[in-house]
């Protein structure tokens, strides 16, 4: 029992330091000054490295099966935990100058990001209902929270309930789901779950109400197109340091989230949740792309392209096949790349008191800051497809497993799709070189700031360039 | 029990069963609500002397019959529903307060192998109905749409919670020293004499839960809730004649209902004092039957407790309300969590006395 | 089994109807003359100013989050205690883990300020 114990801790050794982490910084923040915050973001950024690197080796090359096989750790759950640490990294990164000019530079957000990270790595390690469900509410909590992070700030309070409403059914409708699905399948457990999917005759209804109930719900989580209401109100409504946050790294686990419950567990049933998956990524294509157009506050257009972007990786899993999961894993990563440099932009602009985030901030960039309109132009034509950036081959994987798996209308629909977004990523660029602002001031930001930033849009272009790393580590992750 | 031969055979057993309980439930029930009447009486002589006064010594033989004076003048005096209050919601929260207070009664052991209801998870059954006070305290407050009544309600609904996290704390104490959620087997798991009793290895559990009982019913020196020169008299300021007197009822039973927990969590219940091998001189003597068990020992542990409360009531100056609020969270919380984790690895290691 | 329980559903019916009986005679015998002063809300004296039902401190709503979270913890306790001589260190470790992390949220909401009436 001890050894077995062990080598379960082993297995989840990220989740446990992180876990222990929290309790450490939560009360060493309690303990000192004001002035001596930035130790509490040392620390913070030390239990990212920790965590990462402690994922990185868990579980050694293999797919290891922990806890009575409701926990895994696979090469998926490897790359995605080391993206996701990763993500946050950056996320604390460009907060701090950002938090501390508004006064809102406090433990508090390091913590609750934390909790976000630890329910993201045990989502991506969940093999059960029940663990799944765990990360998901650890992931949720902490991101409410975080929405009302700025408690003065009435925007924030409305989208931070509008989030935590909507997102309390979305968690109650998953669950739903999944008690369907175990009151007749017996298990919780999603290899058994695999088994007994595979041993069925035909698809029997119980299983597509529970199904259909949680592909609403992981919808709703992910922002898909019809459950997308909230991610607008909630990418403007929250403070930008949190927007950042929510538009990055729990994309990771939402996407693991798809894999796990969907394409891993039930392939047996493939032709079943193909059509909603499909009908998600269509919707969302089609809504997210057009709505954007419309929009004049950045954050507010972020979020319908991230609506759009969901759309492609939904339809990536929606092949079913091994190359079309990859693709959505790659797509995925490259999308947090380009989320947080925009984002990262964003914040750069924002001076002291004043937001930029409508679009008419972006006027005459080139002028204020050659250099970060260039790194915002690559990273708006990474998001449009443009090769040769990430954002070009990401599409480029996920439509030729679109084509293999037969689907050519779909592709065809999802390369129109992209060219009716390049408008509005193309409204920024013309808004950087071919607009003046009148007194705009040179950019200001830290030297981490700047470098982390430029080295965060140069991955843009380098991924697209050399796209071979990323996707050697996104091949065979299904082990 | 033992019914006549004919009745025996006439009914069914279930039918049977229910007859006897309800016989034992009555019993109970007159001689709880006897003893809430005299423990009036008993409160104000008691204080009286406390204060150099006589106390009541009009109705009856040196005032015996005060209580029943009482009674009949609060059950002929007016009710009154107030015009803005929500009527179901006034007229229920009395009946809420009491029924706990009584109910809880039916897992009490009250001597060698009588209790009402010999259930396994007696003492969950206690937590949950001590628990239920609260809801007569909020409803009266809130249905009676008074100022008053609204802050008292608030402030002892705020209060009772506190303390009950600390009372529960100190419960999950006694049930790992005595191994079981039945009260009876907790009795027999202290059987032989005052130094087996839990209140010694769990002594500072044994003073949270008590103390903590006293904030439980809202007895001084906890009772801002009624604090009479503050907001009158709290929640049940709009209550009146019969209503008010549920709600006094219901105090008192709880006071009872908490002396007679602490008697039987950690002294030992029905067990004597004399029963343990120190006291084994005793045996063939004249005084031999001081070391049998039974239910005056639970009765004289109970009246002890009780004295307690009033001594407590007599002698200490009303708390303020911050001063409550600190120790019940700042001091009877930490206190039990690290003494239930101590008493945990003392379990765990085998070297506890109850292990044996 | 099921047998023990039913003298604790009758009581809880006895004690049900002890108060609603009490209540009845009061009703019946305690008769009066009504009228709108005696029937409205007690506010020494005055005319009640506004709807009693009004804002109060957020702290009491504190409070009652916060008993939830450690009732919730006894009630984890409750099962713990019972077993903890079957399941033995292994059980005492796995609850020390769980006391720690909701001690690490007491001392938080300590420092917090939470608990400070004033």
């Amino acid at each position: 029992m001890m050894n077995e114990l062990v080598s379960d801790l082993s297995a989840v050794r990220a989740e446990a330091f992180l876990a222990a982490g929290i309790c450490v910084l939560l009360l060493f923040d309690l303990f000192i000054r004001d002035r001596h915050r930035d130790l509490t973001y040392a620390l913070a950024m030390l239990l990212l490295a920790g965590t990462g690197w402690l994922a990185a080796t868990a579980g050694g090359d293999g797919r290891v099966l922990a806890f009575g096989g409701s926990v895994v750790v696979d090469p998926l759950a490897r790359v995605l935990k080391v993206a996701a640490a990763l993500a946050m990294a950056v996320v604390f990164l460009y907060s701090r100058p950002w938090l501390r000019e508004r006064q809102l530079f406090r433990g508090e957000y390091y913590v609750l990001g934390l909790f976000a990270l630890l329910g993201i790595l045990v989502i991506i390690s969940g093999h059960s209902f029940l663990v799944i469900y765990l990360g998901l509410e650890m992931l949720s909590l902490a991101l409410y929270a975080l929405v009302v992070y700025d408690r003065d700030s009435p925007i924030g309070a409305e989208s931070g309930m509008k989030y935590f409403v909507l997102g309390a059914i979305a968690s109650g409708t998953l669950l739903y789901g999944m008690s369907i699905v175990y009151g007749f399948s017996g298990t919780l457990n999603l290899g058994e779950l695999r088994e007994y999917a595979a041993g069925l005759d035909g698809v029997p209804v119980f299983l597509l109400v529970g199904l259909g109930f949680m592909l609403s719900g992981i919808a709703f989580k992910f922002g898909a197109v019809p459950f997308h209401m909230w991610v607008p109100d909630v990418y403007q409504g929250a403070p930008t340091s949190v927007s950042l946050l929510i538009a990055t790294a729990p994309k990771l686990a939402s996407i693991a989230l798809v894999i796990r419950l969907v394409a891993e567990a039930l392939p047996e049933l493939l032709v079943t949740w193909q059509v909603i998956l499909m009908t998600l990524a269509v919707l969302s294509l089609l809504i997210g792309n057009i709505v954007a157009i419309a929009q004049t506050n950045i954050k507010r257009m972020l979020a319908y392209s991230a609506i759009a972007h969901v759309g492609f990786i939904l339809l990536g899993v929606a092949t079913g096949t091994t190359a079309g999961v990859e693709a959505a894993v790659f797509y995925s990563i490259v999308y947090v790349v380009a989320a947080a440099g925009a984002f990262g932009i964003i914040m750069l602009l924002s001076s002291r008191g004043a937001e930029a985030d409508q679009l008419d901030d972006f006027r005459g960039l080139s002028q204020r800051s050659p250099w970060f309109a260039l790194m915002m132009l690559l990273l708006m034509a990474s998001m449009i497809g443009i090769p040769p950036l990430a954002g070009f081959y990401a599409k480029w994987i996920v439509l030729l497993a679109l084509v293999e798996a037969g689907a050519v209308w779909l592709a065809l629909f999802a390369v129109l799709m992209s060219v009716v977004g390049a408008f509005y990523y193309l409204r920024v660029i013309r808004l950087m070189y071919f607009d003046e602002l009148p007194g705009g001031a040179p950019v200001q930001a830290p030297g981490d700031f700047r470098l982390v930033l430029s080295i965060n849009a140069l991955l843009a272009l380098a991924l697209g360039l050399f796209p071979g790393p990323l996707m050697d580590l996104c091949t065979g992750l299904l082990g | 029990m033992n019914w006549p031969a004919g009745l025996e055979q006439a009914l069914p057993e279930w039918a049977l069963t229910t007859l006897t309980s309800l016989v034992q439930i009555g019993v109970v029930c007159l001689v709880l609500i006897l003893s809430v009447a005299f423990l009036t009486y008993f409160e104000r002589k008691v204080i009286g002397f406390m204060q150099n006064r006589m106390g009541p010594n009009r109705v009856g033989p040196r005032g015996l019959l005060q209580p029943f004076a009482d009674v009949i003048k609060l059950l002929m005096k007016e009710v009154i529903v107030p015009s803005s209050a929500n009527r179901f919601l006034f007229v229920i929260a009395p009946v809420l307060s009491i029924a706990p207070a009584l109910a809880a009664w039916a897992v009490m052991p009250l001597f060698p192998g009588f209790v009402i209801a010999d259930i396994d998870a007696a003492l969950l059954y206690v937590l949950a109905l001590t628990s239920m006070g609260v809801y007569g305290v909020i409803l009266a407050g809130w249905a009676s749409n008074s100022k008053y009544a609204l802050l008292g309600a608030m402030r002892s609904a705020a209060q009772i919670i506190a303390y009950e996290i600390a009372m529960g704390f100190a419960l999950v104490g006694v049930l790992m020293a005595g191994g079981s959620l039945n009260l009876g087997a907790i009795v027999e798991a202290q059987a032989g004499g005052p130094l087996s009793w839990f209140w010694l290895p769990l002594f500072p559990l044994f003073i949270v839960y008590f103390v903590s009982g006293v904030a439980e019913t809202n007895r001084a020196p906890f009772d801002v809730a009624e604090g009479e020169s503050e907001i009158v008299a709290g929640f049940h300021v709009e209550y009146s004649g019969v209503a008010f007197a549920v709600f006094f009822l219901a105090e008192y039973a709880n006071m009872i209902l908490i002396a007679a927990l602490t008697a039987v969590l950690f002294l030992g219940g029905w067990t004597s004092p004399f029963a343990g091998s120190m006291f084994s001189f005793l045996d063939g003597s004249v005084l031999e039957f001081l070391r049998a068990s039974g239910l005056h020992w639970l009765a004289l542990k109970t009246a002890f407790f009780l004295f307690c409360f009033l001594w407590f009531r007599a002698t200490f100056p009303r708390y303020r309300y911050d001063q409550i609020m600190r120790l019940g969270w700042k001091v009877f919380i930490p206190v039990t969590i690290v003494w239930i984790f101590v008493e945990g690895v003392m379990v765990v290691l085998g070297v506890g006395p109850w292990s044996s | 089994m099921l047998n023990n329980y039913l003298p604790v559903l009758l009581f809880l019916m006895v004690a049900v109807g002890i108060g609603l009986i009490l209540l009845g005679i009061g009703f019946l015998v305690g008769r009066g003359q009504k009228d709108p002063e005696k029937l409205s809300a007690y506010e020494c004296g005055f005319e009640a100013f506004e709807d009693s039902r009004m804002k109060f401190d957020v702290r009491y709503y504190l409070v009652a989050i916060l008993f939830i979270v450690f009732d919730l913890e006894i009630a984890f306790l409750f099962p713990w205690a019972i077993s903890l001589d079957e399941i033995g260190l292994y059980g005492l470790g796995a609850m020390a883990i769980f006391l720690l992390v909701l001690v690490v949220g007491f001392i938080y909401e300590w420092k917090k300020g939470a608990l400070e009436w004033d």
